[in-house]
């Protein structure tokens, strides 16, 4: 799989290049183009893992309950990918590791990533406006999106990320939901709340914006739901 | 200190570099990264009412976040804005600029954040009824949603309603309407801003409120 990042960093889309036979594995709604002898499957699940137990952890990650199988025809084929917001794209390819991927900025992997959603139990629920994460575990090639531009950090030490900044990370580090500042006051009133503080060594891909707040900003502009 | 704005213009942010004791003033829930040794003070953005007054009526938070790094080497925090756009700087050597609600993203130790009221003829061109004043020494960071120009004005000028992102404040503003009356209201422009003056005006290339007005129509 030959992955193509395009127009980035602000309009960014991916041109998948499929062997023949080969498989890319996308979320619902990221194809906008493809060769016309790509074969897809949709399924709630991944092929023979998981079930419907799967596809639900899925829906509740915020990725697309759908799982979109293009599957190339025998001279190959083209895959076009892009994504809701604004933004750029990465791929990573993974060795035998485990990234662990923020909802939403998981776009699409090769057939043999295992793809998993990942309770952290009530540290993630507190650490961000219910985010959920994605276990991606290699070998293989990822994309990932970013609201704004990517923003890679090594850390080795430690590091703090607000959550709603945090793209990706090597599921190797120690990570704490903390609050920003040493006292509650400040981490309520200082907007910061709580932050995630990661202890490395390792790498943490963090995104410029954060797609919550233009949520909150631009959301009390538009007509209220019936 | 040193800054730097990257990701110009569409995804802007500023990665602040503090040396040992150095400190940097932001916007709450500005921070998106930081080191994890530098220390974080929330205080009332002004005095209570005065933050009150910011926050009701400058939609600028009302509190501020100050980062001090109080280790013996340099620390980087990166701030950004919530919505995608262009961050520019301005220095302050004693005057003072104006901002229009939600501009304001960080400044260093030494500028003065202040509330002005900004008339209601501010109010009725949907630039808010307050406007932010900064004045001291040291240098502010604003942005906007989209791109921003910087245009000297000298005599007049017109700046479509809710697209102006910060002025001299020796530059006053008036409100009319786009064109003729029929033009106004059909030619899509209705009001707009007239400044007058000497003095530089910073304009936003997009505004939200046009994209929400883009998608009001379209949500279900």
């Amino acid at each position: 799989m030959n992955v193509e990042i395009q127009h980035g960093p602000g309009s960014a889309t991916a041109t998948v290049r499929l062997d023949g036979g080969e498989t890319c594995v996308a979320e619902g709604g990221a194809m906008i183009a493809m060769s016309s002898d790509l074969s897809v499957e949709t399924t709630t699940r991944q092929r023979e893992k998981g079930g419907l137990l799967s596809a639900a952890k899925r829906l509740l990650g915020g990725e697309s309950m759908f799982l979109n199988h293009f599957t190339a025809g025998p001279s190959g084929g083209d895959l076009w990918l892009s994504t809701d917001l604004p933004g750029d794209m990465m791929s990573l390819e993974l060795g035998n590791e485990t990234l662990m991927v923020q909802a939403g900025s998981w776009v699409a992997c090769e057939d043999g990533v295992d793809l998993d959603v990942s309770w952290q139990g009530m540290k993630s629920l507190f650490g961000g406006e219910g985010f959920f994460w994605l276990r991606l575990t290699g070998p293989g090639r990822v994309i990932v999106n970013s609201f704004g531009a990517f923003y890679p950090i090594e850390v080795s030490g430690e590091y703090v990320v607000d959550t709603g900044h945090i793209v990706a990370f090597q599921e190797t580090m120690d990570y704490s939901v903390t609050k920003a500042a040493g006292g509650w006051m400040s981490s309520i009133l200082g907007g910061e709340g709580l932050v995630c503080r990661f202890h490395g060594p390792g790498k943490v891909w963090a995104q410029s914006h954060c797609p919550p707040t233009f949520g909150r900003t631009l959301g009390p502009m538009l007509k209220p739901r019936d | 200190m040193e800054a730097e704005i990257k990701d110009r213009p569409a995804f802007a942010h500023v990665v602040v570099t503090l040396g040992p004791g150095e400190s940097i003033t932001a916007e709450a829930d500005a921070m998106a990264t930081m080191a994890a040794e530098l220390e974080l003070e929330t205080t009332l953005n002004g005095g209570f009412f005065s933050a009150l007054g910011k926050r009701l009526f400058g939609r600028e938070p009302m509190f501020i976040n100050s980062f001090t790094n109080n280790t013996m080497q340099e620390k980087q925090v990166m701030f950004s804005q919530g919505i995608p756009g262009d961050i520019m700087s301005i220095e302050l050597n004693g005057n003072s600029f104006c901002l229009q609600p939600g501009a304001y993203l960080c400044s260093t130790p030494g500028v003065e954040l202040g509330l002005k009221w900004a008339g209601v003829k501010s109010w009725i061109s949907r630039e808010g009824l307050c406007k932010l004043e900064v004045s001291g020494h040291g240098t502010v960071w604003y942005g906007a949603y989209g791109g921003m120009v910087e245009k000297e004005v000298d005599g007049e000028y017109i700046v479509d309603t809710s697209h102006l992102v910060g002025y001299d404040p020796s530059l006053s503003f008036n409100v009319q309407l786009a064109g003729g009356f029929f033009s106004s209201l059909f030619g899509g422009e209705g009001l707009v801003t007239r400044l007058e003056g000497r003095g530089m005006a910073v304009i936003q290339t997009r505004s939200l409120s046009g994209l929400a007005g883009w998608l009001n129509p379209r949500l279900e």
